[in-house]
């Protein structure tokens, strides 16, 4: 039983990594890897939306009538969103700045609206924290590698918070000068996108065997 | 027809809750976005000052020219203008603030709220971007296509040419309308 929980919880950080194996929330992925500080601040918005929605969804699945389930998901991830736009844009205003049009994006997330309708509406609370926790670190994990590759190839920088006299930029000595300019542009991120898949899919299907 | 009402109304209440929270959210964090974006104004006029005095902000009628703020030299005479200036970019509408002497040359300028794309069109944030406007629209015209721009500027904006036209054109539009006001 408790290998079971511990699977539920470590399933999404690389055997069904939202991005890499279910493909799941590919927008906001490409979009906001372009630095790592937006990689880490869209992973804790979605972690924090994909929890409580999480919650709200398994605790309320008896209370739902299935023909609006759809809907009344959407309610409550939007509600959810809109509380963690509102929070970050009066205490964290840089990150909601630099994050732009996708943090309202997550409303249309599939990874949130995919985990209420394909594990939170069937299971318990406590799976479906666990399930939440995992996929939105998963997820964060993503995001983050993507855009620790893209910054440091196409920009020779990695951005990180600025706390005290360090501004919370390093920068690479040679890329800094002479940058992959491609990686920082969407083909570049598409591009990786898809060496990265296959490097997961690789991981997963090797343990399968 | 029961079930028809229980899911109406099970959708009404799920969304009345989520309304409240919404609100009592709201009541809370409005204040301080207020204020957040006040300073972020604040901070804009004085950045683009170019150390003249900054007076007090009058509105327009103009809907490209949301206010404008006189500059006074150190006699207290006006010697130019800072516009705070609506453009359009690729993630829609732009606030630009730009300040001018009173022939219309650009001093500087900084993009304010805008919905662009991070890493691209968001770069344009950054004040060293506005560069390549300085010292422009007074004998020299503001560069609003990329190739009024020279090498390096114009792969400095590659990847996001929607917004240095928006950003471009908006300032462009406040340099008339500064040469319009004259000496005033």
């Amino acid at each position: 039983m408790a290998g079971e929980k511990k699977s539920i919880l470590t399933k999404g950080l690389f055997k069904e990594n939202p991005v890499f194996i279910l493909m799941l929330g590919l927008c906001p992925t490409l979009g906001v890897s372009t630095q790592v500080i937006n990689g880490l601040g869209m992973g804790v918005a979605v972690i924090f939306v994909l929890l409580f929605s999480n919650i709200f969804v398994s605790l309320l699945k008896n209370v739902i009538p299935n023909s609006v389930r759809i809907p009344s998901y959407i309610v409550i991830i939007a509600a959810f969103v809109t509380i963690v736009e509102m929070v970050m844009h009066a205490f964290a205003p840089a990150i909601y700045k630099s994050l732009g049009i996708f943090l309202p994006l997550i409303v249309v997330n599939c990874i949130i609206l995919g985990r209420a309708e394909a594990f939170a509406n069937k299971n318990t609370v406590m799976d479906s924290i666990l399930d939440a926790i995992g996929m939105g670190v998963g997820f964060t994990l993503a995001v983050t590698l993507i855009a620790l590759i893209r910054e440091v190839f196409g920009a020779g920088t990695i951005t990180l918070m600025p706390i005290g006299g360090f501004d919370g930029v390093i920068e690479i000595p040679l890329l800094y000068t002479y940058p992959v300019r491609i990686f920082s542009l969407a083909a570049g991120a598409l591009l990786l996108m898809g060496y990265l898949k296959a490097l997961f899919e690789w991981n997963t299907n090797r343990k399968g065997r | 027809m029961r079930n028809f009402a229980r899911v109406g109304i099970t959708l009404s209440l799920i969304a009345a809750v989520a309304a409240t929270a919404l609100a009592m959210v709201n009541a809370f964090t409005a204040p301080k976005i207020a204020a957040y974006e006040l300073q972020v104004i604040k901070d804009a006029l004085v950045e683009v000052s170019g150390g003249y005095a900054v007076g007090d902000q009058a509105t327009t009628d103009d809907p490209l020219v949301t206010n404008v703020y006189p500059l006074s030299g150190e006699n207290g005479d006006t010697v130019g203008h800072i516009l705070q200036l609506v453009g359009t970019g690729y993630g829609g509408e732009m606030v630009v603030m730009a300040s001018y002497h009173a022939d219309g040359e650009v001093i500087d300028a900084r993009l304010l709220a805008n919905a662009e794309t991070p890493g691209l069109g968001k770069k344009a944030e950054v004040p060293s971007y506005m560069e390549k406007f300085k010292g422009t629209g007074g004998d020299t015209a503001v560069p609003v296509k990329k190739d009024m721009l020279g090498k390096a500027d114009a792969d400095s904006v590659s990847g996001s040419t929607v917004t240095f036209t928006g950003v471009a054109k908006a300032i462009a539009y406040g340099s008339d309308y500064v040469k319009s006001l004259g000496g005033k």
